[in-house]
């Protein structure tokens, strides 16, 4: 009787999770053009990948180079205003709901708004820079801040990962910032000491989410640049997509899909192994 | 537990709602054809707005001809690429469908298009073969079989605001008649302010495919079948596009017009406003400036051939009629597709042709006095209608890659006139990604 009450999810399940999961796999050993019907290939496609496509490693690259900054960053930033908001000063809801609404704006809506408020000419950005006297980059359209760009954008979502890290903070118990009081610490020790370790849960926990979101990053990339200019924005979730659909290669965008996959296991294998070091789950 | 009445009352009240939506839902599906009796055929394309009511006055038309097929016009403007792959795949195709995307070879080897040679009858086949423009040939056909007809072929030649040159102490009636020496009086009209800022263009000449054939070059080599990126003509063009951006500053330009809706298709074309002097667009803004600005002063010209380089040259691209495998009603599509283009009745079509502003398929359509009398009243449009009976236009080559072709002609300009490589450099690089995905496809045994 549990089973039929859960069927719907578990017909779901196997049917739009499961059964792509694993024919995707089989596909990536396979040519094929979602037209006609896959043929064997053995490992040509990863052969291909590794040995002949300059591509495959410029957009793993960027990746990468994405996760390594962008994520770091949000933490950083997500970490900070959750310790601005956790402050009792007067109308305090009002900044928190201010803070964390960006992150439930649709990817779409904010990409095209960004695509606006980054324009060389017309933007917001460069005309506030100009009332300081800087003459601001061409951002989207230039192959040197494109990137960067996108990395700026994404703290526009970080009031997601905020309002975990506020939770965080109230879980925090009171007792242990009143014995350090008694003990003399200073803010800064009580912050260092008690705040931060206690809080690295939660930070591994929204490291590893968004290290798996780097990887898989493309709306914005996809409505804001498409990749350009020159490949800069080219992430690899982006070009996996167009050897998908754009160039109809569905067996070679397969492979990439694991390998991919593969990419996340291993980095995220490699966090969990690293949290023995600093992850402090209190008692 | 007895349910409250009103729960009830509301209960009945939704089902009733529901099998309302379906009964009208499905009389609405019936409603689509007038006539039950004829053979329905589906037509897909992908206009919106103004141009999907001259499309739907074809369909008519075309209707109140027949009384064998019946056409229903669908608009299918997002994602009609892969809803058409997947209604072919899923044994539900439309019977004719209007493209205009690069889908033609990678469709056809992956036996989604029918040759349309095979529903043509052998006098339709000579009428295409000896009638047809050069470039309509070029631009539907693959590995020697027609997969597309064009109903709209596109070509590009300059427009130019004569007042602004007038302004500027140029005489707009006697202008250069070489490119070098064009690209020279344009850049008289370029202003910029204290910091070295763009505020008007003269002209930022674009599109390497454009200027290839100018140049005397071309990206495909017909005859051998065969891509032909290195010929130094190519390399020509783009140091001529890319000396042009240097002069003008490799930022500046992209600033300047990032501010711009180069491709609006309304009022807010910059050319409009005067944003730039010169530009190279296609023949369809002659309709839209009949439109949004029928006061203004403007000329087309072919742009001039460079010393050394070929006149009547450039680039070309359109809409077509494909018909998928599977149709259930070709002969209809083809029915309906002789009827749009005009292949077996010129004068008939013409008339479709200036509704929307469309370059004819053969010039029997171009001397029908329907088309002469629309050539007399917009004169502008004659530029492009006397590229058409000229070799020297060229199509993106017929490759299996078409679309990863083009993205990569596009990245190879982009690096070149933004001054990262050289044109020297980007045409190594074109010719690198090109070699690579060749020996990629040929690894996974895909069609050369």
């Amino acid at each position: 009787m549990g089973y039929l009450f859960i069927s719907p999810w578990l017909i779901g399940f196997l049917v739009f999770t499961l059964a792509p999961f694993v024919t995707s796999i089989w596909l990536s050993f396979n040519r094929w053009n979602i037209v006609t019907a896959p043929v064997w290939v053995g490992a040509a496609n990863y052969r291909a990948l590794v040995a002949n496509d300059a591509l495959f490693w410029k957009s793993l690259f960027i990746t990468l180079k994405y996760a390594a900054v962008a994520v770091p960053m949000g933490v950083v930033a997500g970490v900070l205003l959750a310790l601005l908001l956790n402050c009792n000063v007067r109308g305090i809801a009002v900044y928190r709901t201010v803070l964390f609404l960006p992150s439930i704006v649709p990817a779409v809506a904010s990409s095209v708004v960004f695509v606006w408020i980054l324009n060389p000419q017309i933007g917001l950005v460069n005309a506030l820079l100009k009332r300081l006297g800087i003459i601001g980059p061409a951002w989207l359209a230039d192959t040197k801040w494109a990137f960067s760009s996108l990395v700026l954008m994404s703290l526009w979502g970080v009031g997601g990962s905020m309002v975990i890290y506020l939770a965080g903070l109230k879980d925090i118990p009171v007792y242990l910032y009143e014995a350090a009081i008694v003990d003399g610490a200073g803010p800064f020790v009580r912050m260092r000491k008690i705040t931060l370790p206690m809080l690295t849960p939660v930070i591994f926990f929204n490291l590893v989410m968004g290290v798996i979101g780097a990887f898989q990053y493309f709306t914005q990339a996809f409505i804001m640049t498409n990749g350009g200019p020159e490949e800069s924005t080219t992430f690899y979730a982006l070009y996996l997509f167009n050897r998908a659909w754009r160039y109809m290669d569905m067996g070679y965008a397969s492979a990439m899909a694991w390998i991919l996959f593969l990419i996340v296991v291993v980095i995220t294998a490699l966090l969990f192994r690293t949290q023995r070091k600093w992850v402090h789950y209190g008692g | 537990m007895d349910q409250p009445k009103s729960v009830w009352i509301g209960r009945v009240f939704v089902a009733a709602l529901i099998v309302f939506v379906a009964v009208f839902w499905t009389s609405q599906l019936r409603a689509q054809y007038t006539h039950h009796a004829r053979k329905h055929v589906r037509f897909w394309h992908m206009w919106t707005a103004e141009w999907k009511d001259v499309v739907d006055k074809i369909v008519d038309r075309f209707n109140k001809s027949q009384d064998e097929y019946e056409v229903e016009a669908l608009s299918v403007p997002s994602s009609g690429d892969s809803k058409f792959i997947l209604g072919v795949l899923g044994g539900d195709p439309p019977d004719v469908m209007a493209q205009w995307s690069p889908i033609i070879p990678p469709w056809a080897d992956a036996n989604l298009l029918r040759p349309l040679d095979e529903l043509m009858s052998p006098e339709e086949k000579r009428l295409f073969d000896t009638e047809a423009y050069p470039v309509v040939k070029k631009l539907g056909t693959y590995k020697g079989r027609l997969y597309g007809l064009t109903t709209g072929i596109n070509m590009w030649a300059i427009y130019y605001l004569p007042d602004q040159l007038r302004k500027a102490g140029i005489d707009p009636d006697h202008l250069p008649n070489t490119l070098e020496g064009l690209f020279e009086v344009s850049q008289k009209l370029n202003r910029f302010d204290k910091q070295g800022n763009l505020v008007h263009l003269g002209w930022a000449p674009d599109n390497i495919q454009m200027f290839t054939p100018i140049f005397g070059g071309s990206m495909y080599d017909r005859a051998h079948s065969r891509l032909t990126i290195d010929k130094p003509e190519n390399l020509r063009a783009l140091t001529f596009l890319v000396e042009a951006r240097k002069r003008l500053g490799f930022e500046n330009v992209v600033k300047y017009t990032s501010g711009l809706d180069m491709n609006s298709a309304s009022g807010g074309w910059p050319f409009i406003g005067g944003a730039y002097t010169f530009t190279v667009d296609g023949q369809w803004r002659v309709e839209q400036l009949r439109k949004y600005a029928p006061e203004l002063e403007y000329r087309t010209i072919a742009v001039p051939a460079p010393v050394g380089g070929r006149s009547a040259a450039g680039w070309s691209n359109g809409n077509f009629m494909i018909v998928p495998r599977g149709a259930k009603e070709a002969k209809g599509a083809w029915e309906f597709i002789k009827f749009w283009s005009g292949l077996t009745n010129p004068n008939r079509a013409a008339e479709f042709y200036t509704w929307g502003g469309w370059l004819p398929l053969t010039p029997e359509i171009t001397r029908s006095p329907i088309y002469q009398a629309y050539l007399r009243k917009y004169p502008q449009f004659k530029t492009f209608v006397d590229l058409m009976p000229s070799e020297n236009m060229e199509v993106l080559p017929p490759v299996p890659f078409q679309q990863y072709l083009s993205d990569q002609i596009g990245k190879m300009e982009d690096s070149a006139v933004r001054g990262t490589l050289t044109p020297k450099k980007a045409i190594e690089g074109l010719q690198t990604a090109v070699d690579q995905e060749v020996s990629r496809r040929k690894e996974l045994g895909y069609a050369q």
